[in-house]
């Protein structure tokens, strides 16, 4: 848990840049969530983010419920439920690969339409509406979740080749969503 | 060496690895959310006064050893933080 959330913290530090002239980095969330379970997951961006807010002014202190919320809970449950899913229909590489990348994918692009809701509900000092700021944050970060989605699976992918008990480390889950399929048998990890 | 101990030392050199690129590239790049409010309109008020903003020294701002030494450190830091962290919450469990 503490390596991960450590690389990912580092691993925000590498902006890479997208469609428009901007940057993106890596959220991490749906990694720590498919390796450690949502909760560890949630555990882990929390801590990223509030040294961020707190030593460096990156996201803010007023605004850190609200990235906790969209980068800690929709970013990192939203993975860790659609990959639960599509691995109980496809419980191989092929699904574990499928249900990282629309994971982060469609994670990402939530966590996005969350920002832009509360930005275009912050309207004592944001001056567009709520359907101008959820576009233009979803719009961009479709760009960012497809990257997320493909590094996400290539790392997932790297994982099972080489540290397939990486993914078989205990989730620490609600009860109603149980573990990754994954973890039930050694034998699929190799195949 | 076990593979926990292996892990850990690969974790460190991957993360500096990432800091190193990008201390190299955050100077030449932009928040995507920074840069959606900005053609807003929005603009910041800041209530709390970091002690590192923007992940540069006061008085060695651009300043790329200083950059990544800040990196490095917080990475350990947060490696240390959420190690403490992981152990409460196995002792709760």
């Amino acid at each position: 848990m503490a390596t991960l959330t450590a690389m990912f913290f580092a691993a925000q530090m590498m902006n890479y840049p997208i469609v428009g002239g901007t940057t993106a980095h890596l959220l991490g969330g749906p990694i720590l969530a498919i390796t450690l379970g949502p909760y560890a997951g949630l555990i882990s961006t929390t801590i990223i983010l509030l040294i961020q807010a707190l030593f460096f002014g990156d996201g803010g202190i007023t605004t850190f419920g609200a990235n906790v919320w969209n980068m800690g809970v929709i970013g990192v449950f939203i993975p860790y439920i659609l990959c639960l899913f599509i691995m109980k229909t496809m419980k191989n590489r092929r699904g574990m690969l499928i249900g990282a990348f629309l994971g982060a994918l469609i994670g990402d692009v939530l966590a996005a339409i969350f920002a832009g809701l509360e930005l275009g509900l912050s309207i004592l000092s944001f001056p567009y509406s709520v359907p101008i700021a959820v576009t233009a944050m979803a719009t961009h970060h479709l760009f960012i979740g497809v990257g997320e989605g493909i590094i996400t699976a290539m790392i997932i992918s790297v994982l099972w080749k080489a540290r397939p008990d990486l993914l078989q480390l205990p989730k620490v889950a609600p009860t109603w969503m149980g573990e990754l399929p994954i973890t039930s048998g050694t034998s699929e990890v190799h195949k | 060496m076990n593979g926990s101990k292996k892990l850990l030392i690969a974790g460190i050199i991957i993360s500096a690895f990432f800091v190193v690129i990008g201390c190299v590239w955050l100077s030449l790049s932009a928040e995507t959310l920074d840069e959606v409010a900005e053609h807003f309109g929005a603009s910041e008020s800041p209530v709390w006064a970091p002690p590192i903003p923007d992940y540069e020294i006061p008085g060695l701002e651009e300043n790329l050893a200083a950059n990544i030494f800040v990196g490095i450190l917080f990475t350990l830091l947060i490696l240390g933080v959420t190690f403490v962290a992981g152990k409460a919450l196995k002792t709760g469990k």
